[in-house]
């Protein structure tokens, strides 16, 4: 993958939520990035362990998770192309949660340090990141919200819409169509549900003719009812300057 | 590892579970089908789409090996 295509999404993104500065992008474009390609379902840093790059996602899925006493996995939250899941860890320097693959995945780190020296050089990137992890947080709100109070059906609308609104801004939707690639299990870790459950829910989705996930692609069948089910408003997103 | 699929019927409805998956003992699987069978009945009772809720876990094609059944029951005391 060439350079500039590793860092094309977080550019695109960074343009769209926080009107990155010219300047400010040119600095970017030249950041030492290390890129790995990894295989699918595979851990990138772990819970407990010391990190020392961040991981800029240039192709595929990750997710963020947690794993309790008894082996049961709560995903807490999605990732796609373009954003920095550990931008966190530039601070918080031992991981609270497992960061891992969901897809085979290319993945660029980026050295703490350079991050730190590039901080420190250009504050208006500081700030940018760290609206970055702001948003980030306002994510997870909303993820505790979803999963505590809204019925199974509900939670799973709402996970594809935001997936959906996400992945348009690096222009990765096809018209109703987007990509989605959990499996049965790991929706029902990401919705907090049993994996027969999750199955359950999806039936129903389809069979009332709101929306359908086959192979992990999600097609839109009634984008009013999706919505009206999802009780989705994209505030919290932030995905302009002005929000 | 053996493979479980967890059968549900909501009142008369069925949803055959025809991926199954991999437990590692019969006691693991009893706890994931009662975990499956109250979130499901406590979807459907708010809901208001059935009164119960039954899981049927069986091995492969053999018949099942445990059922589950959680029904609702509201009383409306006329004096009340």
């Amino acid at each position: 993958m060439p350079s500039d295509a590793i860092r094309a999404a977080l550019i695109e993104r960074l343009r769209l939520s926080s009107a990155i500065a010219d300047e400010d992008i040119k600095e970017i474009e030249a950041l030492p990035i290390s890129v790995r390609h990894y295989p699918a379902e595979t851990a990138v840093v772990r819970d407990g362990e010391r990190a020392t790059d961040c991981c800029l996602i240039a192709d595929g899925f990750c997710a963020r998770s947690k794993t309790i006493a008894n082996g049961k996995r709560q995903i807490l939250s999605l990732h796609i192309p373009g954003e920095i899941p550990d931008l966190m860890s530039l601070f918080l320097h031992v991981m609270d949660h497992d960061l891992s693959t969901l897809t085979p995945a290319t993945l660029g780190f980026i050295s703490h340090e350079t991050l730190q020296k590039l901080h420190r050089r250009r504050p208006g990137i500081a700030e940018l990141f760290w609206r970055d992890t702001l948003i980030d947080a306002a994510m997870f709100r909303e993820w505790i919200v979803n999963v505590g109070q809204r019925p199974a059906p509900a939670r799973l609308a709402h996970v594809m819409i935001e997936l959906r609104e996400r992945l348009r801004v690096i222009g990765r939707v096809d018209g109703g169509n987007f990509e989605m690639p959990l499996t049965q299990e790991q929706i029902g870790e990401a919705l907090g549900i049993t994996a027969v459950h999750a199955n359950r829910v999806i039936r129903q989705l389809r069979q009332e003719g709101i929306v359908e996930l086959n192979r992990g692609r999600v097609t839109v069948l009634d984008e009013r009812k999706f919505q009206e089910l999802a009780d989705f408003d994209d505030r919290y997103l932030h995905q302009s300057p002005t929000l | 590892m053996p493979r479980f699929h967890f059968d549900i019927h909501e009142d008369s409805r069925l949803i055959r579970d025809e991926d199954g998956q991999n437990f590692a003992s019969v006691d693991v699987a009893r706890k994931e089908a009662m975990l499956t069978g109250a979130s499901i009945a406590r979807e459907a009772f708010v809901a208001g789409s059935a009164d119960q809720v039954v899981v049927d876990v069986r091995e492969d094609e053999h018949a099942p090996c445990l059922k589950i059944s959680i029904t609702l029951e509201v009383e409306e005391p006329a004096d009340g």
